[in-house]
Formats: structure tokens, C-alpha cells, sequence
């Protein structure tokens, strides 16, 4: 899918009219549409959070650079001088490095920019930094450039940018005088430029919203419905906001301790004998994982609805820890489900939700584990709902939960490109990440799945084998229907019961996947693999003596995994592992299952 | 289902009776279906298992878990009541959850529900938005696809789900789950109304409807009433004879 750039923004409307698109940019260079760093950064407050922003130089120093880059704040460069390769580098984050093209030397030129984008143009005519001229998109043809890194520009229209997407296949496409009425943008065709760009699949989009291909949807019972709409209207509108995206980012950078590292594994890597192995290390988040992330999400749109009361469910304890964790810092009241099984498992962690002052309900039903703390906690949810906020943990659900913990979780995503980028100027070649509902893998993977060439993997609990009745593996074992709300693959009988899943892992024992996940499998972005009890112990000696990081297990998983895949790989490829969590909550389970170690 | 209409013209009051298929064994629900027709009831929801049951309280869930161990599927209810020779005077509703009947296929779904004589379905866990998933598959086997409407229902959705409701309204007498209340909220005689006077069929009251006094406090304001964890539990127990008084509450034509 090509993403749309829309360039030259000097209005507030025409930001609003633009949401939808991918990135949008700012000219700081000489040009009718030149704006200060100021006039840019109260422009970026109208954009969706998710959105590029994008400042636009021409033989600009590093430090003017690096000043608009802080203020706006910008997300990408775009450089369309004679700029240095020392500057390009220089910068911290991805540039876009513009080539004007004439000629095939043209385009042999741009193949050898250090920049992690090039944008192709027709030549300037009084100033530089886009012209409006149509190229001669044929040029490109045959040239061997990486379309992945291709963004085209030059006299785009709602018209042509069909027919420049099918002949180029670019990664992004790039409009400014295209989208304008006698020299000034115009909404109307602002958007009509990106739904010629989207195509169809923005129409799916809009008519489906809240499914990914066939999976999703708000398969509640009534008396929910009214919640989860407003729920939906809420969170669409605090997206919008650029003072939501603020305090959140806020709480991330000040509370939780964001960013993370993405650390280097030097004894991994020797170890592994493949290829770079990095880790991006959601361990290091307060309360020890990633679940923090959409906690301190999930809590701020509440408390903006209105409701001061929450209910929650919990495997490991590690979301229902964050839970605890975000309702002390707010004052809220926080009620915790969590199966009596893994309450056993994880006696710390009920602790630790006792401390910080949750109440914490035992459910003896069913397995009673995850499955069935999550009925409990819809069924509290039914009854409390005029008050209650469900602040649901993974990646499930009803619409809008799955996208909105999706978003909240895809800063790990998000980081983690930016952090490769820094340390090896391209993306890596594997991605790793654990899935029980699926929510840090789906945030690391979800600013990758346009990266065609990112292979993404996720990794489920095979428990006691795949093949074994006792295991966690719904991408590998499971089929389609509908369990707490969603479309998605879940482990069932022949009568549609739902199976108890099996894994030493907490976290991971849950019978069903997030309905993206589901999605993601069906169309091949993602591929999905699972990893036994045994195997996921095993990594955690390894990892834990290599690298002097113990992993939580679901985390050990990904790791497991990721040995595997490194057996295959050479010494110039990278390898991301998403390290989840940190073991300390499962201290216990080591003691007893690598006894042998005392 | 022109039955329940007739009815409402009558001006008397409609009892739908709910029984948990295969609570105590499968063999037990011909026997169930006859005492609650003989006993006076307008229509009967039988039960389907379900493994997650997130809309029913603890009599309901635990009846489905027993009813689990017997080995009950739907294909094994639907068989069942496909087989009987008694005559069988009041419409059958099957209850079951979405699960299921994806599992089991929807329009197979449908059409064995057509031989086994079942005039409508309730999908608690499929809401208005997403009928079409179901309704194409059963309208064209003649059976309703019920809906309901709770108290956190707005306006808006009310009407359009009204617009198009078949058979009878199941409006929800709380915000919560199934099972047996002491107490009904004041607001739920107010709610009662407000559905009674948009819709063209019978509107029914359930979840947590229990006592006689649930059903004198409600009579003038719905057509009719649905009774679930109290007869399940009954039936649980051997002590239905104890809910005829309540049945006779609701039906008897004197106490307009």
C-alpha cells in the first residue's frame, strides 16, 4: 500500500483536510509555501498522531535543522539541496533525500544517496524543493532502485495517481501544487487526491470499520453496545487530538521511562553465529513490560469520558500490575479479574495489585485462567458499564479495542524503526515478538507492515507440543469464530466450545488471537510459529546468561524462536527480538522447573 | 410466531418459559417442554450450552456447565427435538450464543432448525449491526430472529432495532447479567413504555423476572414476561410445581 504525502501545508483546514493521508510536509525553505518552525508547530497540533510530519530544507544548516526538527517536532527530513552525506547522516531522524531526474545519470545519481528515502521530481524552475512539472516516470523503469525507498513527486494530480502508483510501485507519494486552486490548497481535492491514492481499500476501510478482512466487529451483547459506541466516538476524537497525544507522550517519557533501548546482543549474536541480533527492551518499562504502554492509553481516555472506575482482567498479572499501577497515579478505583489458577502462578504480582490498592476478584470458573477472567470481567463490565471503563489488555476484544491497543502499543513499533535506523541506517530483515492475544506483537509489527521486505514472526505457546492437547498454538491449531467480542481463530471442539489453552506462561494461555493477528496470517504479512514449554525454558538460560537479562517467559518465547531463525540467517542481516518483560514475576516457575540450577 | 400477536390482541399476558437443553440429561427436556405447556406457557427458549456465556449469571452458566459434561451440542438438541412425536403447542425459540451456530454453519443452522419444528432464535452476543451475518439464513426457513433492547439502548438504535423486529421485543429489565433479583429498578416501568409504544410486536420483559411481585409491578407496561434462572434452577432442583402460582400470575385472563 502506498502511502500519500500531502506537501506545502500552511493552513489549519488543510492539515484537518489531510488526515487521513500518511505524512504530511512543511517547506522551510525559500518558497510561496515557506512557514516558520512556529507557524509549523501550531500546524503539526491539528494532525493525527500517527501522521508524518515531515520538514522540507534546502542547504540548511544541521543545527537550523535540528531546532525545527525539536520544536515542530518533525518525524522525518526532506532535503532538496546539494546537502553533504555527512549532514544526511548526521540526522537523527529518517531523511528523505530529493533528486531532481532529466536523465538516466539522474537516476544513477539518486541510487547512491545515503538517505533512507529518495524522492524523485521533475527539475525545479525558480526554486527549488518541487517544481510541479510532470516527469517521465519511464525513467525509472529497470533503474534497480528499491521501491521501498522510492517516494514520487512532481505533478501529481487526483487524475494521474493511479497510473504513477502502478508504474512505480513507491513506497509514498508526494503532492503539493496538485492539491491546489490558483496557488493555494484546496481541501476538496486534498482529499480526493488521497482516496484516488487509497483506492478501494479506503472505501473498505470506511465501510468496515472495526474489521480486518473478515475479522473483528462488535460481537456484544446489547446492553454493551451503547459503551463500546461511545467508546469508538471517544477515542476517535481524543486521536484527533494533538493535547491527548501530548499527555500521553508525556506519561510515557516521564512516568513509564520511554524511550527503551534497542540494545545490541553481542554475546547472542557470537553465540548464534547469524545474523545482528537487537532487542528492544520493554523490560525496562515500569512495572517490568509492555503492558504499561496501553495502560497509561486506556486510563486517560476513560478519565476524559468521564469514568473514574475500572475493570480489568489479567493472566500474568503484568496488565493487571499496569492496571493497578496507572489507577494509583490517577485515583481511580480498579477492580482485577485474574483465574485462581494463575493466581497461584503469579503470587507476586496479586501482591503487588494489593499494594497499589486494586481489588482483586478470584475466578474459580472454567479453567481459571485468562478465558475466564476475561467473562468475569465483561460480565462486571455489563453490570457496572454507566461508570466502568473495561480496560482490556491485549490486542481483543470488541472494535474499537483491538485498534485502539494497537495504537497505544505501537510506539514499541515505532521506536524500534527509528532505533535501527540510527545504528544500522536500514531496517532489519526479522522481527520477533511473543503472541498470546497478541499486543506487543502487533504494536512492534504494525509500523513495519507496509515494510514489505521487514519479515515479520510472531510466536505463540506451544505448551506441551503443538500436537499435544496441551498447548496454546491458535494460529497453528485454531479455527475461525467468535469469542469476548471479536471474529477471530480461536481453539474450539467440533461443537464451537472453547478449548482451555495450555502454556507454563501466563500471559500467553489464551485460546484465542487478536482478530488482526488472524487477518495478518490470512493475507501472508505475518507468519507464525510456536515454541514449547521446554524450548521457552531453555531460552531463558541461554538469554540470561548471555546477556544478563532474565525474560519473562512469554518473552523467552520470541527468543527461542529467534535461534532458530538466526540458524538460517547470514552475518549481514538484523534480527529484532522484542524482549516483552522482564522475569522477576516469574521467578518462582525458574526456581521450580530449572531446579537443577540451585 | 402469529400466535404471540393474537395474543396481544386479546389483551393477555404472554409467559416464555427458558430451559437449559440437557441440564440433567438430554432425555429430561421432552418431559420439561410438556409440564411448562400443560402449566400454561406461551412459548419455550431452549437453552444451548456455551463454554463462555458472558450475558448469563451464575444459575445459567452453572446449568450450561452441567449440560457441557452431558455431552449437549446443538446438533444433539436439535436431533432431539426433530424426533418427538407428542404434539408440541407452543412456539420453540433456540437461545445460543454466536459461537456455535458459526461453528455448526448458518444456513445449516437455519434449515435444521426448520425440521425441528423451532420458530425463532435469540443471539445474545449478535447485535443489530451485525444481523446479516444471520437474519438472510433464517428469514428464508421462516424463523424469527429476535431481538432485544436494554436500558442502555439509545433512542436512535430503539427505533431501528423496533423497525425491525419479528416475533416479540426482549427488552432487558436490567443493566447486568441473567439471574434471579430481589428488586427491579423504578426506571424499568418508564422503559417499558417507551419500547411498548414504538413497537409492532409484543414486547416481552426477562432477565432477572422472578416473583410475582416483578410481575404485578410491570403488567399494564409489557405483554408479557421471560423467565429463565428461576425455572432453571427449579428444574435443578425437582421443585417446579413451585413456579406454577408465578406462571398463573402472568396468564390468568382475570387479573387485568
Amino acid at each position: 500500500m502506498t502511502k500519500v504525502k500531502i506537501c506545502g501545508l500552511m493552513e489549519e483546514a488543510h492539515v484537518k483536510a489531510a488526515d487521513q493521508a500518511d505524512a504530511i510536509g512543511f517547506v522551510f525553505a525559500p518558497s510561496k509555501r515557506q512557514v516558520s518552525i512556529e507557524r509549523a508547530s501550531e500546524l503539526a497540533k491539528y494532525a493525527p498522531v500517527d501522521i508524518e510530519k515531515i520538514g522540507v530544507f534546502v542547504n540548511a544548516s544541521l543545527e537550523e535543522i535540528e531546532k525545527a526538527v525539536e520544536k515542530v517536532p518533525l518525524t522525518m527530513v526532506q532535503l532538496h539541496g546539494d546537502e553533504p552525506d555527512s549532514l544526511v547522516e548526521a540526522i537523527d531522524v529518517p531523511v528523505i533525500q530529493a533528486f531532481s531526474i532529466r536523465s538516466k545519470e539522474d537516476v544513477s545519481r539518486l541510487k547512491k544517496s545515503v538517505a533512507d528515502y529518495v524522492l524523485v521530481d521533475a527539475p525545479g524552475t525558480a526554486h527549488r524543493g518541487g517544481s510541479g512539472n510532470v516527469f517521465d516516470w519511464t525513467l525509472l523503469e529497470g533503474s534497480g532502485i528499491d521501491p521501498s525507498r522510492l517516494i514520487v513527486a512532481g505533478g501529481l494530480t487526483a487524475e494521474n495517481v493511479r497510473s504513477a502508483i502502478g508504474q512505480t510501485k513507491p513506497f509514498m507519494v508526494d503532492v503539493s501544487s496538485g492539491v491546489e486552486t490558483d496557488g493555494k490548497k484546496d481541501s476538496v481535492k486534498i482529499q480526493k487526491f488521497i482516496q484516488q491514492a487509497k483506492g478501494d481499500l479506503m472505501e473498505q476501510a470506511i465501510e468496515k470499520v472495526g474489521f480486518f478482512g473478515k475479522y473483528g466487529g462488535q460481537f456484544v451483547p446489547e446492553t454493551l453496545m451503547k459503551a463500546v459506541k461511545e467508546l469508538e466516538d471517544a477515542y476517535t476524537e481524543a486521536k484527533q487530538d494533538p493535547e491527548f497525544s501530548k499527555e500521553y507522550h508525556h506519561y510515557l517519557k516521564e512516568y513509564v521511562g520511554r524511550e527503551q533501548p534497542l540494545t545490541f546482543a553481542k554475546r547472542l549474536t557470537e553465540a548464534w553465529g547469524g545474523p545482528k541480533i537487537y532487542l528492544k527492551r520493554e523490560d525496562l518499562n515500569h512495572t517490568g513490560a509492555h503492558k504499561i504502554n496501553n495502560a497509561i492509553g486506556q486510563a486517560l481516555l476513560a478519565m476524559r469520558m468521564g469514568k473514574r472506575k475500572i475493570v480489568a482482567e489479567t493472566g500474568a498479572g503484568q496488565h493487571g500490575v499496569a492496571t493497578a499501577t496507572v489507577c494509583a497515579l490517577f485515583d481511580l478505583e480498579c477492580v482485577i479479574f485474574m483465574g485462581e489458577e494463575d493466581i497461584k502462578r503469579q503470587q507476586l504480582n496479586v501482591f503487588r495489585m494489593k499494594l497499589l490498592g486494586a481489588r482483586v476478584e478470584s475466578v474459580t470458573k472454567g479453567s481459571s485462567t485468562l478465558k475466564d477472567a476475561v467473562n468475569e470481567a465483561l460480565r462486571y463490565w455489563v453490570t457496572n458499564v454507566e461508570d466502568t471503563h473495561y480496560l482490556i489488555g491485549s490486542a481483543l476484544g470488541p472494535h474499537p479495542f483491538p485498534t485502539m491497543v494497537r495504537d497505544f502499543q505501537s510506539v514499541i513499533g515505532e521506536e524500534t524503526k527509528r532505533q535501527i535506523l540510527e545504528h544500522e541506517g536500514r531496517l532489519p530483515d526479522v522481527v520477533l515478538a511473543c503472541i498470546g492475544g497478541g499486543s506487543n506483537a502487533i504494536g512492534m509489527f504494525y509500523p513495519f507492515l507496509q515494510d514489505e521486505a521487514v519479515k515479520l514472526i510472531g510466536v505463540e505457546a506451544a505448551g506441551e507440543g503443538a500436537d499435544s492437547e496441551r498447548h496454546a498454538a491458535t494460529m497453528t491449531k485454531g479455527t475461525e469464530g467468535v469469542l469476548h467480542g471479536a471474529f477471530m481463530k480461536l481453539l474450539q471442539d467440533d461443537a464451537g466450545q472453547v478449548q482451555e489453552a495450555h502454556s507454563i506462561s501466563a500471559g500467553l494461555d489464551y485460546p484465542g488471537v487478536g482478530p488482526e493477528h488472524a487477518y495478518l496470517a490470512d493475507i501472508g504479512r505475518v507468519e507464525y510459529k510456536a515454541i514449547t514449554d521446554e524450548e521457552a525454558l531453555k531460552a531463558v538460560i541461554t538469554f540470561s546468561r548471555l546477556e544478563g537479562i532474565i525474560p519473562a517467559l512469554e518473552s523467552a518465547h520470541a527468543i527461542a524462536e529467534a535461534e532458530k531463525q538466526a540458524k538460517e540467517m547470514a552475518s549481514d542481516e538484523l534480527l529484532v527480538i522484542c524482549v516483552s518483560g522482564r522475569g522477576d514475576k516469574d521467578m518462582a516457575t525458574y526456581a521450580d522447573r530449572l531446579g537443577e540450577l540451585a | 410466531m402469529n400466535r404471540l400477536a393474537d395474543l396481544k390482541k386479546s389483551g393477555r399476558k404472554a409467559f416464555v418459559a427458558y430451559i437449559m437443553a440437557g441440564d440433567g440429561g438430554l432425555e429430561r427436556l421432552s418431559e420439561q417442554v410438556k409440564f411448562l405447556q400443560d402449566a400454561g406457557v406461551t412459548a419455550i427458549e431452549i437453552g444451548i450450552p456455551f463454554s463462555d456465556p458472558v450475558a448469563d449469571g451464575a444459575i445459567i452458566e452453572a446449568a450450561g456447565n452441567r449440560a457441557l459434561k452431558e455431552g449437549i451440542t446443538l446438533q444433539k438438541v436439535l436431533d432431539e427435538l426433530a424426533s418427538w412425536t407428542f404434539e408440541v403447542k407452543v412456539p420453540l425459540i433456540i437461545m445460543t450464543y454466536l459461537n456455535p451456530v458459526v461453528k455448526f454453519g448458518i444456513e445449516r443452522f437455519a434449515k435444521e432448525c426448520k425440521r425441528a419444528g423451532v420458530s425463532g432464535t435469540i443471539i445474545p452476543d449478535l447485535p443489530y449491526e451485525h444481523r446479516d451475518l444471520v437474519q438472510g439464513a433464517v428469514r428464508q426457513e421462516g424463523i424469527a430472529l429476535i431481538q432485544l433492547v436494554t436500558l442502555t439502548t439509545t433512542e436512535q438504535r430503539m427505533e431501528a432495532i423496533l423497525q425491525e423486529a419479528e416475533g416479540f421485543v426482549y427488552a432487558v429489565t436490567v443493566t447486568g447479567i441473567t439471574g434471579a433479583r430481589d428488586h427491579l429498578a423504578e426506571e424499568v416501568r418508564d422503559f417499558m413504555k417507551r419500547v411498548r409504544s414504538k413497537s409492532s410486536v409484543p414486547v416481552y420483559a426477562g432477565f432477572g423476572i422472578s416473583k410475582v411481585q416483578h410481575v404485578d409491578m410491570l403488567r399494564d407496561d409489557v405483554d408479557g414476561f421471560i423467565v429463565g434462572s428461576a425455572i432453571v434452577q427449579a428444574f435443578h432442583d425437582n421443585k417446579i410445581e413451585e413456579l406454577t402460582p408465578l406462571i398463573d400470575a402472568v396468564t390468568a385472563p382475570s387479573s387485568v
